[in-house]
């Protein structure tokens, strides 16, 4: 059996998946997804079929930064501009 | 930031939206499969687990969990303990030694009496709001001139929304996306499949991949292997749940609304008659009317729009105030509060 991580355990590793940022950040887990396509969420994937990892400080700090940036009002292109994406 | 049980987590998604101090039909289904989510809890903390000199699948409850008559945990009133003792005194029925499979369990939790899930959803609900995850509000069919008149109280649970997207949208990931599935999201799929609450939480496209990924668990995971054979979802039940779901929906239509004008039995909580207090009351009246009930019975709500047939936002779903017209014994003037598509 494989038990669900409790969030004492997540808040004290270096990776975490994208359920565990769902409720670390309390954000909709198809924004995350979204986010992550776009290229604003980096992650590491060992092989093309496993479970894609996050840097769980990194991670938590710039979806902390994207959603300041998004209540200022700035689109999601703008947005990606301030992260020094390519839009 | 709390964490929840499986029982607890399910709760805030199946009682959300649900009326608090009435029986329905769709509530009783909840507290069905709630009744079940403190089995497989107890089961998943290893509480209910093999019987001594019984097999693998015959399970017993521990002999020292509250509930018990040798219980050693204080019997708190509240929390985990509480629901759980609940549940567990009623499963045993004065017998320790009771043991029985995975599905016996579940089936006998699930057709516990309707006065035993009524002291159920109490317990756990008192939990809940004891954590601050839940809420109970006013129910907009309580402003209804009727109901109103009567002194009839309506008012329905509201799970907080930080805990409840917490819960369902780490299930939603946990689900959708490649990857290990713990067995607490397993449980609550189950839960959520047997309650009909799997479209509360993942639109038609996305149901389709929820079933691919169930017949993958069933490969992978002995657990889902276990629990997607049982079913503990009664035939009658759901075919009212779903009829129900459709009707909500089909009166958010354009078709659907006028009927709804017509007909306001057709779905009496989305077609709310607010009276007003002068014959030929012009807008402002009509509206002023409909402002002193909300805030008389404690909603929340925002004018959107003025005019004839203003649009206001009320506890975040947005109606139309159409001025309409019921015969009693003498006509009472006054507007329908009918649910608007959108914006």
């Amino acid at each position: 059996m494989s038990r669900q991580r409790s969030m004492e355990a997540i808040e004290s590793s270096e990776f975490v998946t994208i359920g565990e940022l769902v409720r670390l950040t309390t954000t909709r887990y198809s924004t995350l997804k979204f986010y992550t396509e776009e290229g604003m969420l980096p992650f590491e994937q060992a092989e093309e079929n496993l479970t894609r990892r996050y840097r769980r400080e990194s991670t938590v700090k710039r979806i902390a930064l994207i959603k300041q940036l998004r209540s200022d009002g700035l689109s999601i292109p703008e947005v990606k501009k301030a992260l020094g994406l390519e839009v | 930031m709390t964490e929840f049980t499986l029982a607890q987590g399910f709760s805030m998604i199946a009682l959300n939206a649900q009326r608090s101090s009435h029986r329905t039909a769709v509530k009783q289904i909840a507290l069905r499969s709630l009744a079940a989510a403190v089995v497989l809890e107890c089961y998943l903390e290893g509480k209910l687990r093999a019987a001594a000199d019984q097999g693998e699948d015959e399970l017993e409850l521990d002999s020292y969990l509250p509930g018990s008559g040798r219980s050693d945990y204080s019997s708190s009133e509240t929390g985990e303990e509480a629901y759980q003792a609940s549940v567990i005194s009623w499963l045993r029925g004065g017998n320790p030694g009771r043991h029985g499979q995975l599905r016996w369990w579940l089936k006998r939790a699930s057709s516990l009496s309707q006065r035993k899930l009524m002291h159920l959803e109490e317990v756990m609900t008192r939990s809940l709001m004891d954590l601050g995850a839940m809420e109970e509000i006013p129910h907009l069919l309580g402003c209804d001139m009727f109901f109103e008149s009567s002194g009839v109280e309506v008012k329905e649970y509201r799970s907080k929304l930080p805990e409840y997207t917490r819960m369902a949208e780490g299930l939603r990931a946990e689900v959708l996306e490649d990857g290990p599935v713990s067995d607490e999201a397993i449980c609550l799929l189950w839960l959520l499949r047997e309650s009909g609450c799997l479209p509360d939480l993942f639109s038609y496209q996305e149901l389709d991949q929820v079933a691919q990924r169930i017949n993958e668990l069933d490969v992978s995971s002995p657990l889902a292997h276990n629990l997607f054979w049982i079913r503990i979802g009664q035939g009658w039940g759901m075919t009212v749940k779903h009829f129900l779901q459709w009707k909500k929906a089909f009166v958010q239509t354009t078709v659907g609304r006028g009927m709804l004008f017509l007909f306001p039995l057709l779905e009496r909580s989305q077609a709310v008659f607010i009276e007003t207090e002068a014959w030929f009351a012009n807008s402002q009246d009509r509206l002023d009317a409909v402002k002193q009930r909300l805030e008389s019975q404690g909603h929340a709500f925002t004018v959107l729009r003025e005019g004839e047939s203003p649009t206001i936002k009320i506890d975040n779903l947005i109606y139309e105030a159409v001025p309409h017209l019921v015969t009693m014994r003498v006509p009472i003037q006054g507007v329908r509060l009918l649910p608007k598509r959108p914006l």
